[in-house]
């Protein structure tokens, strides 16, 4: 570090500031029209009651949120979206690697396998989610189908409220590998090839490479693709909507759905802003905490 | 940078403001199209061939007199074409017509945003009687006509005619009651075929009790007052559970869920012989079933006391705050759509019935009859329909939400919860929807 | 070929037709008539085109697909500038706040699409901007996500360079143009290609802000080729489908081998 007069410093500090804001301002412009203002409205719009058309009528306070913890399609809701982020998130990224490992082998004709793996990503949740109803179709579905030429007996697979969350989550699962996939891959691409050379010089062998530097090096992407799964499946909504919407009895009413169907289809437009602002409040939480705990451990090079 | 700063005032304001949502009433002014027409923005939700067939519908329209354009627009679902409206209406961007399905009815007199057809019938001296009484009185309400009828359905028994004569049934014969349907489906079931189904959808459910003489809620269905309570957990709604029930536990219907697609490749891939479907769908069921197709009434547990159904599908509403030139192509439009013609071509093209009982004698819908003589029990099902509070269907605000109510319900059942603690607790969570 | 390969290949193998199934699927139904459909076969019996010229029949999809195309561009590349600009200013630059700025930043990731989507839509009225590719386009410029991805990568960046070329008097500018850019092509194309993607698969806010059939994109498409109460005719629906994928299949091959350019090139050390 140079030694400066306060007096520079002062101003040089200044002057990152203000160029620091220049490049944000773009980002910050539309983020506070697009996204903080609807915010702000939706938390303010949780303490009133309102009409059918979202008009506030009524202070009611806490109210919203007080009924909400007593309520138990509540915490089914609760239940269905934990349950939903448990199965889908470790599911995706362990899959993902394990193909983005496999996909970074130096072979004739990789490039192909690559845009397969990817492939997904350019799936609509909508087309992908057609095509899923269809293989999980009890009557003319493929997965009963086999089930039935290995002589098991079919599954409800998504009529059954002890299978629904497992079916829309494997779904799940298959939608989001392409992206998480692409982005573990364009990681592997970037560690250095040097030092590999030097291990398979050393002799050590592909498992040990894997864990002293393929999973190290890779940590700042593994760090950002549990956080944006995260999210993304706290988010997630059109598979739910086209595969069970929210069934077999409430058991894959994750808390983004049962806010849509809240706002849109029940006109309860305060009780729908109360588990906006819950799930906001909480995916937030999380992530802090995230960053909190395990960016620390990200080796950034 | 200054426009940024001016979005950014005008967004501080927007926050200061927030719920003062008013909407200024400049004196609206009539759309024209180049050639000077008036321009009427239709709003709907039809997909697939029924878009096609409204499309002729508006074209015919357009094409028959030289005043008004109507512009017809896709917008998604009834419930995202609801969110859309709402969010426009009294402004620039409203439709001049908008098709809403029945159960939101209530949800639009209470925008205060459309102006009822009544005002137009009184104008114009109108003479509704040429439409039929069953059609309209769901959308009757203090007596007042508020929308126009449009794509009007009932549910009907639709059943596998050959899967009836391998079982040793009259294929002629569909049951008609709850025992006959019991006994038609234990026939029926084995061999990977099971004998009944119902989709899991509070449509059906609701007309299984309006088909007893049942009501829904209290005050006449809401049409005498305010409902008050859901009182659809009564003997006909139990009646219509442990039918449910009591063929699920003798494994003679098949549980297909929600997705009506589904329950129809459940159907014609023969999983399931006999299940009620939408009187719209029947047609292209029949086209494409690889068997021979029957079509029947709605089984009720006793036939004396068959009271008919409940007229289910979309009407047509009028916009409130356009100029007087487009709403009066609006209601052109209305009553082109409503005449003999047109109802009987868009009958044979979509399979909803004609809201003017005349069209049914228009050669067209006799040839079409003549090849498909299955359309005609749909017709017969509702003009046999007594009109009363339980027929007439129930005017709640909070439907959607109480459908969802009776879906959970059916669920449960198949979970082993009893018709009496499922039906409770759907009309329970009914009920406190009302008040709000 | 060694046996390691062999395994290898094995794995890639197995792994991509369970990827590709499902889209495999998808192109068989959609050239089967309806009733083949409800059989539920898997290969069809009579494959037929049908399907197709009925899916451009329906509905304009022509001019869907363009509409989507400009929109699905015009994101992309308001998305990778605005988020690079932004994830340069978190690595680059020292102020005060920033920690709290960039949490703000993805903070707003996780309010949910609900909240955003009436008071967006009167935002988007207000400004006139129903039916213009403007309303489909500039709420989606700034990207938290987009911003988080390149942070990620430019911290890759050793800071020491940048503290040279600051005191070989380089402007900041210059660095992120000459320098940071051109390193960070496989994010910039991972960036680009999700952007793309996302854009092109949207479907209920172009809904929401157009009126028109000359402003609409392909995703609405696919569900007006839907209905509920009469069956949907699923072989011309997959066509649609079908149809709609292969564009976004293409560029993800494309951005493949973008990808593995920049991995040529090298990232420096």
């Amino acid at each position: 570090m140079t030694v400066t007069l306060p007096r520079q410093r002062v101003k040089a500090r200044l002057s990152d500031a203000v160029s620091g804001l220049l490049y944000l301002s773009p980002s910050i412009a539309l983020f506070g029209i697009f996204l903080v203002y609807p915010l702000l409205r939706t938390i303010y719009l949780s303490f009133f009651r309102t009409d059918t058309q979202g008009t506030p009528l009524e202070f009611v306070g806490l109210g919203h949120y007080a009924s909400l913890f007593m309520s138990a399609t509540f915490w089914q809701s609760v239940q269905a979206t934990v349950g939903f982020v448990a199965l889908t998130v470790p599911l995706t990224i362990l899959v993902a690697l394990g193909l983005a490992l496999l996909a970074n082998e130096k072979l004739r004709g990789i490039g192909i396998f690559r845009t397969a793996f990817s492939a997904t990503m350019g799936m609509s949740v909508a087309a992908s989610s057609v095509i899923w109803m269809f293989m999980y179709n009890p009557s003319i579905g493929i997965f009963n189908r086999f089930l039935e030429a290995i002589g098991a007996s079919g599954v409800q697979w998504l009529l059954d409220p002890q299978y629904a969350l497992l079916s829309v989550s494997l779904a799940t699962v298959w939608m989001n590998i392409g992206f998480t996939f692409l982005i573990l891959l364009g990681g592997l691409q970037n560690i250095d090839r040097a030092l590999y050379e030097s291990a398979d010089i050393a002799g050590t062998g592909y498992w040990t490479q894997l864990r002293a530097i393929t999973i190290p090096m890779l940590s700042p992407t593994l760090f950002f693709v549990g956080i944006i799964s995260l999210i993304n499946a706290f988010q997630t909504f059109g598979q739910i909507d086209l595969l069970t919407k929210g069934g077999p009895m409430n058991s894959t009413n994750v808390i983004v759905y049962a806010i849509y169907k809240d706002a849109f289809i029940n006109y309860n437009v305060g009780g729908a802003s109360a588990q906006a602002v819950l799930l906001f409040v909480t995916v937030l939480l999380l992530t802090w905490l995230q960053f909190k705990l395990v960016e620390r451990k990200v080796h950034y090079q | 940078m200054k426009k940024k700063w001016g979005l950014f005032a005008g967004l501080a304001s927007s926050v200061l403001l927030l719920g003062a949502c008013g909407s200024e009433e400049a004196a609206p002014e009539a759309a024209a199209t180049e050639d000077g027409k008036t321009e009427v923005v239709f709003w709907h939700a039809m997909s697939g061939d029924l878009e096609t067939a409204l499309n002729n519908q508006v074209d015919d329209f357009n094409k028959s007199q030289d005043d008004y354009e109507v512009t017809p627009i896709f917008q998604g679902t009834y419930e995202e074409a609801l969110t859309k409206f709402n969010a426009v209406a009294g402004s620039a961007d409203a439709p001049a017509i908008m098709q809403t399905f029945e159960v939101g009815t209530k949800y639009m007199i209470d925008t205060n945003k459309i102006t009822p057809v009544q005002t137009f019938i009184d104008k114009e001296n109108f003479d509704t009687s040429v439409w039929e009484e069953n059609i309209l009185s769901y959308y009757q309400v203090d007596g007042k006509q508020y929308s126009m009828p449009f794509n009007s359905s009932t549910p009907v028994l639709i059943y596998n005619k050959d899967a009836f004569k391998e079982a040793g049934l009259d294929p002629e014969k569909a049951p008609r009651t709850y025992d006959e349907l019991k006994e038609a489906a234990k026939a029926l079931t084995g061999d990977g075929q099971t004998g009944f189904t119902i989709l899991n959808y509070g449509w059906f459910f609701e007309q299984l009790v309006a088909a007893q003489g049942g009501l829904y809620v209290d005050n006449d269905n809401g049409r005498s007052g305010a409902p008050t309570k859901a009182v659809f957990d009564g003997e006909e709604g139990q009646n219509a559970f442990n039918l449910i029930k009591d063929m699920y536990d003798e494994k003679t219907f098949l549980n297909v869920g929600q997705n009506w697609d589904d329950m129809r490749a459940a159907f014609q891939s023969g999983n399931v012989a006999m299940y009620l479907d939408s009187s719209a769908g029947v047609r292209t069921v029949v086209d494409n079933a690889p068997f021979d197709v029957g079509v029947s009434y709605l089984p009720v547990p006793n036939e004396a006391d068959r009271e008919g159904v409940v007229i289910g599908g979309a009407s047509l509403w009028m916009g409130d705050g356009i100029a007087d030139e487009t709403k009066q192509g609006a209601w052109e439009f209305m009553k082109y759509v409503a005449s003999k013609e047109a109802q009987a071509k868009w009958h044979v093209e979509t399979g909803y019935f004609a809201i003017n009982p005349d069209a049914y004698n228009e050669p067209i819908v006799e040839e079409v009859w003549a090849e498909y003589p299955q359309l005609k029990v749909t017709v017969d099902q509702l003009s046999e329909t007594k009109t009363s509070p339980a027929t007439q269907g129930a005017l709640i605000s909070s439907f959607p939400q109480s459908r969802q109510s009776v879906v959970n319900a059916m669920e449960s059942l198949y979970q082993g919860v009893s018709v009496e603690d499922a039906l409770k607790r759907a009309a329970d969570e009914t009920t406190s929807t009302l008040g709000q | 070929m060694t046996m390691r390969n062999a395994l290898v290949y094995t794995l890639l193998v197995l792994s991509a037709a369970v990827m590709l199934f499902p889209i495999g699927y998808a192109f068989s139904i959609s050239l089967m008539d309806g009733g083949e459909v409800l059989k539920g076969n898997l290969i069809p019996e009579e494959p037929s085109l049908a399907n197709y010229v009925a899916a451009f029949d329906r509905i304009p999809l022509l001019t869907y697909l363009v509409n989507s195309l400009v929109v699905a561009l015009l994101v992309m590349v308001g998305q990778v500038v605005l988020s690079s600009l932004a994830a340069f200013a978190f690595v680059f630059i020292d102020f005060k706040g920033k920690a709290l700025i960039f949490m703000l930043f993805l903070a707003t990731m996780m309010v949910p699409w609900e909240a955003t989507m009436v008071p967006n839509f009167l935002t988007v009225q207000s400004l006139g901007w129903l039916n213009s590719v403007w309303g489909l386009s500039v709420p989606f410029f700034a990207l938290a996500f987009g911003t988080f991805l390149l942070r990620q990568q430019f911290k890759t960046i050793p800071h020491e360079m940048y503290e040279a070329s600051q005191i070989a008097g380089i402007s900041r500018f210059r660095f992120f143009w000459n320098v940071v850019l051109p390193v960070s092509k496989t994010p910039l194309v991972t960036l680009s290609v999700y952007s793309f993607l996302t854009t092109w698969n949207m479907y209920l806010w172009p809904l929401l802000v157009t009126n028109t059939e000359q402003a609409r994109t392909v995703q609405i498409g696919i569900k007006q080729m839907q209905s509920n109460e009469i069956a949907s005719d699923w072989g011309v629906v997959m066509a649609a489908v079908v149809m709609i994928i292969i564009p976004t299949l293409l560029l993800l091959f494309a951005g493949q081998k973008q990808l593995q350019e920049g991995l040529t090139q090298g990232a420096i050390k």
